[in-house]
């Protein structure tokens, strides 16, 4: 696995956490939004992992409804331990990025 | 409607979590978003590779990593099913009133056992779920019941000094075990099978035993029992087919 795919990964589970702290939101949903903001994950797929592993340990709830399609449709909610991880995910990632970008701006000087 | 390739995956993915033993809420909870997800996709264009990435497989193998594996479940199912290949095996002589134990029997017995859970634990995995659409499926699992049949057969005919043969009554009482058995299978798992075939199986025994000896070795009604199940089988092949030929046309 490259360094950028692995990277993403690690990314993805705080910013599903940080889509879905917006709205209640659904599978299908979130891969259009996190296209939006540019966010190459590896295939549309790989957020149900994680959505799985989000709901596991209790940072995401779950609701079936039906869907205008026709299979029934997940809508995924924050819970109050998901905003803590969310705001743990924040501060690390603040460190991380400013001390990345810090540090390519010195090279690049 | 989902795609023919997106149909396919999703029923790969069904019999590979099965197949590890995820707990059935999560399976249809996962299959439905997926369904739901690959349904929005495909109208908007998108390949199924754009969902699932290259390898379908690596893409199963991440959703049940984060599935946890099922124990309750295991833990009821796998007595069950051995218990429903008992009562299979011994459903027929219990019927014919002739049900006995011999040290063949009982390891043939347990082998056979072992390697139904075998072979069909692969085709489920491995083989059924890429020709679900197609008539070979049927045959396939046709093919594997006759090979396990076959087995059972070869146990029962090696199977000649019982250390226990059972009275009237014991028999009486195995039959109605197995029925139980049938019953709680087949209640437990929503699937009629696990009573159909016991009915088809003891069609035989129950002549058998019930119509008198001279119609029962009687040429003339031997030959029309014959031309009867060769006209069923053919009904059936006829069944499969039309059905195989259905699927490939949608």
């Amino acid at each position: 696995m490259s360094t950028t795919s692995q990277m993403l990964k690690g990314l993805l589970e705080g910013s599903l956490l940080a889509l879905i702290a917006k709205r209640e939101t659904y599978g299908y949903e979130i891969t259009e939004k996190l296209k939006e903001h540019h966010f190459a994950v590896v295939s549309e797929g790989s957020i149900y992992p994680v959505l799985i592993r989000l709901q596991k340990n209790n940072f995401v709830t779950a609701v079936q409804r039906q869907s205008p399609s026709g299979p029934k449709r997940k809508y995924y909610s924050i819970t109050t331990e998901g905003q803590e991880e969310l705001e743990r995910f924040k501060q690390h990632w603040n460190k991380v990025s400013s001390g990345v970008s810090s540090l390519l701006e010195e090279e690049e000087k | 409607m989902l795609s023919k390739q997106a149909n396919q995956f999703i029923i790969e993915l069904k019999m590979y979590l099965m197949s590890k033993g995820k707990n059935d809420h999560e399976i249809n909870s996962v299959i439905d978003e997926l369904s739901d997800h690959l349904l929005q996709a495909e109208a908007a264009r998108k390949n199924i590779k754009d969902i699932i990435g290259d390898s379908p497989r690596a893409y199963m193998k991440s959703i049940g990593q984060e599935m946890g594996f099922d124990i309750r479940e295991f833990l009821i199912l796998t007595p069950m099913t051995a218990l429903l290949l008992i009562a299979y095996v011994c459903f027929s002589p219990a019927i014919l009133g002739e049900f006995s134990l011999s040290e063949i029997g009982v390891f043939g017995v347990i082998a056979g056992i072992v390697l139904s859970l075998i072979l069909y634990g692969f085709l489920l995995v491995r083989v059924l779920p890429k020709m679900f659409y197609s008539r070979w499926f049927y045959l396939i699992i046709g093919l594997a019941y006759l090979l396990l049949t076959g087995f059972f057969v070869l146990v029962y005919l090696f199977d000649k000094e019982p250390f226990f043969i059972a009275t009237p009554l014991q028999n009486n009482l195995i039959l109605l075990g197995c029925i139980l058995i049938f019953i709680i299978w087949s209640l437990y798992s929503k699937i009629w099978t696990s009573i159909i075939i016991p009915i088809f199986i003891s069609i035989g025994p129950i002549a058998e035993r019930f119509i008198p000896e001279n119609i029962n070795e009687d040429p003339f009604y031997i030959t029309l029992a014959t031309i009867f199940s060769v006209l069923c089988l053919i009904v059936l092949f006829y069944f499969i087919f039309r059905n195989g030929k259905k699927n490939s046309v949608s």
